[in-house]
């Protein structure tokens, strides 16, 4: 109960946090409204991928160092299916084979690592360079195109029929998206036998074994689900930028920043999707502010940087403090 | 966290006031993607100096990080949301930022693209010719080369807009010497160390080669033939402050430098003012076209002299200025301050 609380707790705190940097950002740009409510959204929607995938890695005990790598081969693979047809494009099958890739790569990353036991950190960092090399062998440039029909999923905010415009103004799609695809994946799968296992391996992977869960299909789930969310986060780069783009994008590191400050401990076994995915939201909210304040571009890595550490051991000495009482 | 934040509101709050005392200075925007390179390094403090000297800019917004299109789409809707006049990119590539330029020229704010093209139609373009830029040095190092042999061919980052403009370039000069073979070609990724690396490992491993053409990352190969005392080669580089020196004081280096001028950033600051003045250029597109100075001809040495400068830091170009563009002193783009700084 007690640890149930305290996770809660966290997320709830990082919410208070968000909605904090909201009203300051709303004190220092009075004109800050539904716009860019909606391109915060849509800034942060690959980060919140890449961040998802990485989290259900660490979960299990892992780490994946190929996120962004795999997000750039989903990227370049859509871009280059998608282009030449215009509007025509038979979207919703290339969609799924992208999806199916990313699942494939994952799995291929978690068989290596159960398969040559050789430690995570070091299988995925090589696999990073692997998928890196087939990105830039798919496409060697930035190219390809996306459907528009594709990229207005994300574009604007929610509209529904019956509801006035003003209402939903505020809800961008790109959320409902993020919401919606992570969910799909998340919530069955953490409430099923394989969710209980990803916890288990990442908690204590000896118990686990002696509990009769299997650790290595169990892993190679784990990788398969981070590679579908990484996936996801390669259409949506190609989403937001109508091209595929082989080089990866700075999504590993803030992926990893996003994890430790949304509340799983990188020993595995704790956390959720939520309070990362939270995370992204106030690490993509700083940005605008530290842009709206004209802050020194060098100086705006160190202030990131100081949240983030900052936070995290705020939170830690508020759990420590929880547990003395 | 919190007094810092209360901190830097202070000094928000602070400067929004000074701004509105010192009236209708216009306030613009920047975006880069390459952190850390000297070229883009000069860019930046070139809009800087450039907005400084205009006297007409009252605030810049710069967004300066690495990251991809996708994260510029971020930078460039932050800076919409910041309220800016203008915006002066460098753009990650020619289509993927096309979206969120949209955006700002259909909230009345004016963008340059400078150094690189962008493809949405309603932004302003002020770039180098990288295209020529490539052509003019290939097809002068294959002269130099007696129209035979190989050649070792150091791009710039795989995948940049850029390093495909100068492909074309390069490719185009090999076309018209059916003798020039390529004996290597790697990727710099427009790193000093990586570069010097790749060298090495080629010297190392005896390819034979005749020629040696750097996208811009140069001086370390010179300093690497010399550290592995290897028989020089003619090579062909950029404008860099380090190269240019060594075309002078290297004995038996032959070797050009082929302008690609960072300064084009000051330029793009001007050019954005001069439409915010209601001055529109003629045409949509800018191009500053490269020049090359070779340490062979008299010509060449004289350009080469007069571009020197100790006081630049060796990975910065020399051309630190674009006639009839910007109008910033020396000093102030080394002191790289910007207005209010």
């Amino acid at each position: 109960m007690s640890r149930a609380l305290r996770r809660n707790g966290w997320v709830l705190g990082l919410v208070v946090l968000f909605l904090a940097l909201l009203a300051f950002t709303k004190a220092i740009q009075p004109g800050f409204g539904a716009s860019g409510l909606e391109s915060l959204a849509r800034a942060a929607l690959p980060f919140a991928f890449a961040t998802a995938a990485m989290a259900v890695v660490v979960i299990a005990g892992g780490i994946d160092l190929s996120v962004a790598s795999m997000m750039a081969v989903a990227s370049v693979t859509a871009a280059v299916l998608m282009q030449g047809h215009g509007a025509g494009a038979p979207t919703l099958p290339i969609v799924l084979a992208v999806l199916g890739l990313g699942v494939a790569m994952g799995a291929l990353n978690g068989l290596l690592v159960v398969l040559t036991r050789v430690p995570d950190i070091v299988v995925t960092l090589a696999m990073m360079y692997v998928w890196e090399g087939a990105a830039l062998l798919i496409l060697n440039a930035p190219g390809g195109a996306a459907d528009p029909a594709l990229r207005a999923i994300v574009l604007g905010p929610v509209t529904l029929p019956f509801v006035p415009a003003a209402w939903t103004a505020w809800l961008p799609k790109a959320v409902v998206v993020l919401a919606v695809a992570v969910a799909v994946v998340w919530v069955p799968l953490k409430r099923s036998r394989l969710g209980l296992s990803i916890y288990a391996i990442g908690s204590d992977a000896t118990a686990a074994f002696r509990s009769g869960v299997a650790i290595g299909p169990v892993k190679v789930a784990a990788y398969a689900v981070a590679g579908l969310f990484a996936a996801m986060g390669g259409l949506s780069v190609t989403m937001g930028t109508g091209i595929g783009e082989p080089i990866p994008g700075p999504y590993l590191l803030a992926a990893v920043a996003a994890v430790v400050l949304g509340g799983v401990a990188l020993t595995g076994g704790q956390g959720g999707l939520l309070g990362p995915i939270v995370a992204v939201f106030i690490l993509r909210l700083v940005r605008l502010d530290l842009t709206l304040m004209s802050v020194d571009p060098n100086v705006t890595a160190i202030v990131e940087g100081t949240i983030m550490a900052v936070v995290v051991m705020a939170g830690g000495l508020i759990a420590l403090r929880g547990r003395r009482a | 966290m919190k007094r810092l934040f209360a901190g830097v509101a202070l000094a928000a709050l602070a400067s929004v006031t000074a701004g509105a005392a010192s009236a209708e200075g216009y306030k613009i925007g920047i975006s880069n993607t390459v952190q850390g390179n000297g070229w883009r390094e000069e860019m930046v403090c070139a809009m800087k100096a450039q907005a400084l000297a205009s006297g007409k800019v009252e605030s810049l917004n710069i967004a300066h990080r690495n990251t991809d299109a996708a994260g510029q789409l971020e930078d460039i809707r932050n800076l919409i949301q910041a309220g800016v006049d203008a915006i002066v990119v460098n753009p990650a590539n020619a289509d993927g930022i096309n979206a969120a330029i949209k955006e700002a020229t259909d909230a009345g704010i004016v963008v340059v693209a400078v150094d690189q093209a962008v493809t949405e139609p309603s932004a302003y373009i002020l770039s180098n010719d990288q295209t020529g830029y490539a052509y003019l040095g290939a097809k002068w190092l294959f002269e130099q080369m007696g129209g035979k042999g190989a050649v070792v061919y150091m791009r710039g980052a795989a995948g940049a807009g850029a390093d495909n403009d100068r492909d074309v370039g390069f490719k185009k000069a090999l076309a018209e010497f059916p003798d020039i073979t390529v004996a290597q070609e790697v990727f710099t990724g427009w790193q000093q160390d990586q570069g010097k690396q790749q060298m090495l490992d080629i010297l190392a491993s005896g390819i034979p080669f005749q020629g040696v053409w750097t996208s811009g990352i140069d001086n370390v190969i010179v300093d690497a033939f010399l550290e592995s005392k290897a028989p020089l080669v003619p090579i062909v580089g950029a404008d860099n402050a380090g190269f240019v020196g060594q075309l002078s004081s290297v004995p038996g280096l032959v070797g050009a430098a082929v302008t690609n001028p960072g300064s084009v950033g000051g330029a793009g600051v001007e050019l954005a003012i001069q439409i915010l003045d209601g001055k529109k250029p003629e045409s949509q597109t800018v191009l500053v076209t490269p020049d090359l100075w070779d340490n062979v001809s008299e010509e060449g040495k004289a350009k080469l002299a007069a571009a020197a400068n100790p006081n630049l830091d060796p990975n910065w170009p020399v051309s630190v200025s674009i006639p009839g563009w910007t109008t910033y002193t020396m000093d102030q783009i080394i002191a790289c301050k910007g207005p209010g700084e």
